[in-house]
């Protein structure tokens, strides 16, 4: 016997142990390396400590007054300085953490914000169309209305996309509902969920909302 | 890689189109180019042994070196900002883009554009489609011009001797001069401009007249335009400007005119031409008398190939033939070897249509030669309906001699170091120029130009109407307007060149904003009428005979030397669009050549890429011989505005230098030629994506088309698609129920002149790098649309055995087959070639990953990042339209556009440091030098991929502007079902090459909506799909093109060529 007997089990240990390496390993990559992981959750400290709870949650400020491009460009801009200052001229005028902005608006020297939700450039996404056409701001940025410094929540990865444009009925909501963040067909959350499906598929069907899928949806 | 051609060789019988000699010779440098998809040495690296493999070797180390560096550095996504304004711009919207109408000046006229903008960079040119007549069409020099505007070689600064100056010294210097000048009354200052039609800059010109008494303004220009004028206004006895109507002619006689390629306002001319053209009783006829075979000669129904220098005696001829009272007898004898018949015949067709004909004489013809054009127009009623005659605006130029008087000489524009020569004894030069060449190296000041689209201007179009020119952007480096430049040396108080051009139209705040929205006033100047010629048939004789020059000979050859159509006279040498732009007509790229005929090629024992020197009037230059087809015998053509020193660093040393040899007379003789031993090569595009001998033009008479309108439909001789029913179901098919659009195209080969202004279009709107004379000559030009050229002869030259060699055999392949003389006299065909968009694509079934795949519209759509470059769709195209990214074309820096040795960032150095290890340090940074960097991302589209390399492209039905336009009808729906774009609303996009076609030939539009005008054209008799019976179902299809040529004609030819469809029938029938 060249081989002792225990050797019959080392094919089958390797065997065992390599599935669990490489079902490992893909598990690990399948969590960890992709923006699930990766992007979800990224909250960067931004140069003003501006809280989207304050203003959009308990003043009830439209997302629009601020990110007035949102429907009619596919960039949702950030405000100028001067847009803060229509308020703050009167509220809070001497406060010290408003001091770059108020020396933005005089200056004309813009703020730094750090960017938060980002799309690669071969990605060619356009806000106007979606909001316009019944996709909240909710469906992407989360409960903006809740946060003081803005995270992101979603992963914004291709599946993420495609996810809802395979199936825009899971989402759609009347127009004039978009920029309300915590609107639901009804407050019971069964209720909705099942709402959503009826009314979803109506809307879909009345407003011919495509279900895009090709490549030249988004990339060119 | 290798093709098997068995079933597409072509017979040597019959007609059939040929795009170069050496396809018609079948020249082994030819089969090379046909039986490889992309040429030898297309895919591999280089000359000195490097190739693809010993490539990969090295690329693998970097790549494991790469991964080492990923997880030291980790993965952290980099932290960008986001800057919002500071204070908000009102009616600004951030992404959106701005138009804004403005006008390019030309020598004569001015095109009214719209030009688009992003974030205040102009990104595209349009034409201005409200523009009275317009149809939104430009040249190709309109639509590459915006190149022009972030060339990082633009004058940049104020410059005194070597010395750069700041601006504010620049200015006070011009400061001193007016004060100078204004003491002294202007003596010793002299203006050497260019022509113009800007209203202000005659305002600005009659204000220093008036204070400068003694100054003097001398108007010069390389290539001269103003002869119409000046012939019209000699011709008619008062100041008066022709307006040829194309579109109202019937039968149209161009005398050396190349009314539709490199005269002035071309595009205007195409687009009236082209109204002429539809296929019907009304069709118009072209007959075409020159010497280079140009784009209106190509388009002729007749051409008569002769020497430029003996078109006045044809012309003398047909005048004496139409009204034999003002015969000059000079013309009696006819010029030599012109068939008789053929002048008599086209002198008949024009009495028969008496009224409604044109003639025209083309710009490079002496003046003799327009005052007979225009002797024969008033013979047949032709003034005040084919001919409009308009009151001509006042330009005071003095004479060129008393540039030499000047002892400050102020050059406005131009190059005349370059293309003429600066007066020896001006003690000061002051040069306002757009480049820092030539001129400004021998000039003690130099003072930068801004671009047309930073400046406030003003011009007046060519029908005579005010147009404003208005800055999309704040000059990028500071350059002056000559605006402000001539009121500074005027000493004005108003110096802002926006006050000055507000003051000159003198309208109110309210009619100015509306003139700049519009961006044209339109003319109100009546036409002349009642005029009469002022010379008589004697004194038309005198100059005639004064005029005369004997036919050339191989020892006293006649030189033409012509307007580019790309560098023009040399100030579009610098941009790398228009160097890479195929010629219309010889498919050159980044060259000029001395264009020949075959005769007199054969008869100076010189061959294609010979340099021979050309001897003319005690001077010489030196470039390569190219034969081009249907070039009269003993004229050379010369192209001006190559061989540039100092035009930057695309420019340098692209061609030779024809100026050296060049008088300001555009037709000389007595030039001979010697063959100096050295060859040279030329990067010419014609055998390139060759179709192969397929069948892929179809073409008709008028004749047949009237008794069979359908003639070139799926049974064209024989060619039928087999049928055969597909083995899977097509998923389009399935996803055209719901789909709301499917799109199309039909281009109108009756229409399409060939000018190239789509190509340019396309490469603006599309990010398309420019690729470099080295890489052109590898056949990897990035073009995702290109224009064939293909010639055709007549077969009955070709079986007389008294019109050839009867020595050659045509069976034989045989070299000498393209010295035989049946190629002399050929007709071109010009047809844009660009993705079909195929409804069953082979492109992407055998593409392994999925990067080319169909979208629900009918799209043939790439998805750039799944590609990985194995270029199986490129092989597999029977249309030859894609295109691979073998290089990084967008970080090649543009000093290495013209070396054989091209960048990768293995062996090249930046700034003394290897790129490899700058890419270590920073992934993002280029090969280029940073202010290359700065100016072209500032111009490229950014609705557009820019490509990297590795990558294959092609034309995407400007898929962006398609969406763009869906979201906008999907935005405007909101809540509501109005999804759909249509054409009745003005909804649907138009392609950049549709859009900056001139003669409206490409139309694109949804094939679903049977109103659309692309259904109702594909619809039309004429229409047929290339290769159609491959079963691609291509959403490109064409109308075949019907010639008008004249029965009675001598050289009416049989109507096509029908080689390639009568042996692919052939074929089909042995076959079964």
């Amino acid at each position: 016997m060249i081989f002792p007997k225990w050797t019959n089990w080392l094919p089958l240990a390797l065997g065992i142990g390599a599935a669990l390496v490489g079902g490992g390993v893909a598990a690990g990559v399948t969590i960890y390396l992709t923006p699930k992981y990766t992007r979800a959750g990224y909250q960067p400290v931004q140069p003003v400590p501006f809280s989207h709870r304050i203003h959009a949650g308990q003043l009830g400020v439209d997302c629009r007054y601020c990110h007035n491009g949102v429907e009619k460009s596919w960039f949702a801009n950030l405000p100028g300085a001067s847009t803060c200052m229509n308020c703050h001229n009167q509220v809070l005028k001497d406060d010290p953490r408003l001091q770059l902005v108020r020396d933005s608006a005089e200056t004309g020297k813009p703020i730094p914000w750090v960017q938060i939700h980002k799309v690669p450039d071969y990605v060619y996404f356009n806000h106007e169309v979606h909001v316009r056409r019944g996709m909240s701001c909710v469906e992407c940025h989360g409960r903006v209305d809740q946060m003081d410094e803005v995270r992101e929540v979603k992963s914004f990865s291709m599946s993420f996309c495609l996810d809802c444009h395979r199936n825009p009925a899971a989402n759609i909501r009347p127009v004039d509902k978009i920029t309300n963040l915590g609107w639901q067909w009804s407050t019971n959350a069964v209720e909705a969920q099942k709402l959503q499906e009826a009314n979803g598929k109506k809307l879909v069907h009345d407003w011919k909302v495509e279900s895009l899928q090709s490549c030249s949806a988004c990339h060119r | 890689m290798k093709n098997n051609l068995n079933n597409s060789s072509s017979p040597n019988t019959g007609r059939r189109y040929w795009r170069s000699l050496d396809e018609l010779a079948d020249t082994s440098e030819f089969k090379e180019w046909l039986h490889r998809e992309f040429p030898a040495g297309a895919s591999e690296m280089v000359e000195d042994g490097q190739t693809r493999r010993h490539f990969l070797k090295i690329m693998s180390a970097s790549f494991a070196l790469a991964g080492v560096a990923t997880l030291g550095a980790g993965c952290r996504r980099p932290e960008e900002k986001l800057v919002p304004y500071g204070k908000q711009p009102e009616n600004y919207t951030f992404g959106e883009p701005q138009y804004f109408a403005t006008a390019m000046p030309t020598r004569m006229g001015a095109i009214p554009l719209v030009v688009k903008s992003y974030e205040g960079r102009p990104i595209k040119i349009e034409g201005n489609a409200l523009f009275p007549g317009g149809n939104g069409g430009t040249d190709r020099y309109a639509q590459a011009s915006i190149l022009d505007l972030y060339d990082p070689d633009r004058a940049r600064r104020f410059k005194n001797g070597d010395k750069p100056v700041s601006r504010e010294q620049g200015l006070s210097y011009l400061d001193g001069l007016s004060q100078k000048f204004s003491a002294n009354g202007g003596q010793g200052l002299v203006f050497l401009a260019e022509s113009s039609t800007s209203p202000s800059r005659a305002r600005l010109q009659k204000i220093i007249a008036e204070k400068y008494p003694k100054s003097k303004w001398v108007i010069r220009d390389a290539i001269d335009s103003g002869i119409h004028q000046r012939a019209a206004t000699q011709a008619f006895g008062q100041s008066v400007r022709p307006i040829f109507n194309f579109d109202k002619a019937e039968i149209i006689l161009s005398l050396d005119c190349d009314f539709l390629g490199g005269e002035d306002d071309a595009h205007n001319h195409i687009r009236k031409f082209s109204v002429g053209r539809k296929p019907g009783e009304a069709m118009s006829r072209l007959y075409a008398v020159e010497s280079l075979f140009t784009l209106t000669g190509a388009n002729a129904d007749h051409r008569l190939r002769v020497a430029a220098g003996s078109v006045s005696q044809i012309a003398a001829a047909i005048l004496g033939a139409v009204i034999s009272s003002q015969m000059p007898s000079a013309a009696a004898a006819s010029p030599n070897g012109v068939d008789a018949k053929w002048i008599s015949e086209c002198a008949n067709d024009l009495i028969k249509n008496r009224g409604n004909v044109l003639i025209v004489a083309g710009q490079r013809q002496p003046e003799i030669v327009h005052l007979l054009a225009h002797a024969i127009n008033t013979a047949l009623d032709c003034i005040g309906n084919t001919v409009t005659l308009i009151p001509a605006g006042e330009t005071e130029s003095a004479d060129s001699k008393e540039l030499e008087t000047a002892e400050t000489l102020i050059v406005l524009g131009g190059n005349p170091a370059y293309n003429a020569s600066l007066p020896a004894n001006a003690k000061t030069v002051i040069r306002f120029g757009y480049f820092e060449d030539e001129t400004s190296a021998k000039a003690n000041w130099h003072f930068p130009a801004a671009h047309y689209l930073e400046s406030w201007g003003d011009a007046t179009a060519s029908d005579g109407s005010a147009v404003p020119i208005q800055p999309l952007i704040q000059p990028l480096f500071g350059g002056l307007t000559d605006l402000e430049f001539l009121a500074r040396i005027a000493g004005e108080t108003q110096t802002n060149p926006h006050e000055i051009v507000q003051q000159t139209f003198g309208l109110s705040e309210e009619n100015w904003k509306k003139l700049l929205f519009n961006g044209f006033a339109v003319s109100t100047a009546q036409p002349v009428s009642n005029v009469r010629l002022a010379q008589s048939g004697a004194e038309l004789n005198q100059l005639l005979v004064a005029a005369a020059k004997p036919a050339p000979t191989a020892q006293n050859l006649e030189v033409v030397f012509y307007r580019d159509a790309k560098a023009d006279d040399g100030r579009y040498a610098n941009n790398g669009w228009m160097q890479e732009l195929p010629d219309p007509i010889t498919k050159m790229t980044w060259d000029n050549a001395v264009l020949i005929s075959r005769k007199t090629a054969r008869d100076l024992g010189v061959q294609n890429g010979d340099i021979v020197e050309i001897s003319l009037n005690g001077r010489s230059v030196k470039g390569p011989i190219w034969t081009q087809p249907g070039m009269a015998d003993y004229s050379l053509g010369l192209a001006l505005g190559y061989g540039r020193e100092r035009a930057g660093r695309v420019g340098d040393g692209v061609g030779f230098n024809a100026y050296k040899i060049f008088s300001g007379k555009y037709i000389e003789t007595g030039a001979t030629i010697k063959k100096t031993g050295a060859t040279y090569t030329l990067a010419c595009t014609q055998h390139h994506w060759s179709m192969e001998g397929r069948p892929a033009v179809r073409e008709g008479n008028l004749e047949e088309f009237l008794k069979e309108p359908a003639f070139a439909q799926e049974n064209f001789h024989g060619i039928e698609p087999p049928v055969v029913k597909s083995l899977y179901p097509n998923p389009l098919d399935e996803a055209k129920k719901t789909a709301l659009h499917q799109w199309g195209m039909s281009v109108d080969l009756n229409a399409c002149v060939g000018c190239g202004t789509c190509v340019i279009a396309c490469q603006s709107e599309n990010n398309i790098p420019i690729v470099g004379k080295d890489q052109v000559g590898r056949g990897r030009e990035m073009h995702w649309m290109r224009i064939d050229r293909y010639f055709t002869s007549d077969p009955k030259r070709k079986n007389n055995p008294s019109l050839f060699d009867p020595n050659a055999d045509f069976n034989q392949t045989d070299e000498n087959q393209q010295f035989a003389h049946w190629i002399d006299d050929v007709q071109a065909v010009n047809q844009p070639m660009m993705c079909h968009q195929c409804e069953s694509a082979p492109c992407e079934s055998v593409c392994p990953v999925n990067a080319t795949v169909h979208d629900q519209e009918g799209l043939n759509v790439m998805a750039y990042n799944r590609c990985i470059g194995t270029r199986y769709c490129s092989n597999n195209c029977p249309y030859k339209v894609r295109r691979f990214n073998y290089l990084d074309y967008n970080k090649r820096p543009l000093s290495e556009l013209k070396g054989t040795w091209y960048s990768t960032t293995l062996t090249h150095k930046t700034g003394g440091e290897w790129d490899l290890l700058r890419w270590w340090k920073d992934p993002n940074s280029g090969m280029r030098t940073e202010d290359e960097w700065d100016l072209i991302k500032l111009s490229k589209n950014p609705d557009v991929t820019v490509r990297m390399r590795g990558v294959m492209e092609k034309c995407t039905y400007c898929t962006q502007r398609i969406e763009q336009a869906k979201i906008a009808q999907k935005a405007k729906a909101g809540a509501s079902d109005d999804v759909r774009l249509s054409e009745a609303a003005g909804t649907v996009p138009k392609t950049a090459c549709q859009q900056a076609c001139p003669a409206g030939a490409i139309v694109f539009g949804d094939v679903s909506d049977a109103a659309s005008s692309v259904s109702k054209l594909k619809l039309q008799p004429l229409n047929y799909a290339v290769l159609g019976d491959l079963l691609t179902k291509p959403r490109t299809t064409y109308l075949a093109r019907v010639r008008n040529p004249n029965p009675a004609m001598p050289d009416y030819h049989e109507p096509f060529s029908t080689e390639e469809y009568d042996h692919c029938s052939l074929i089909k029938k042995g076959n079964s």
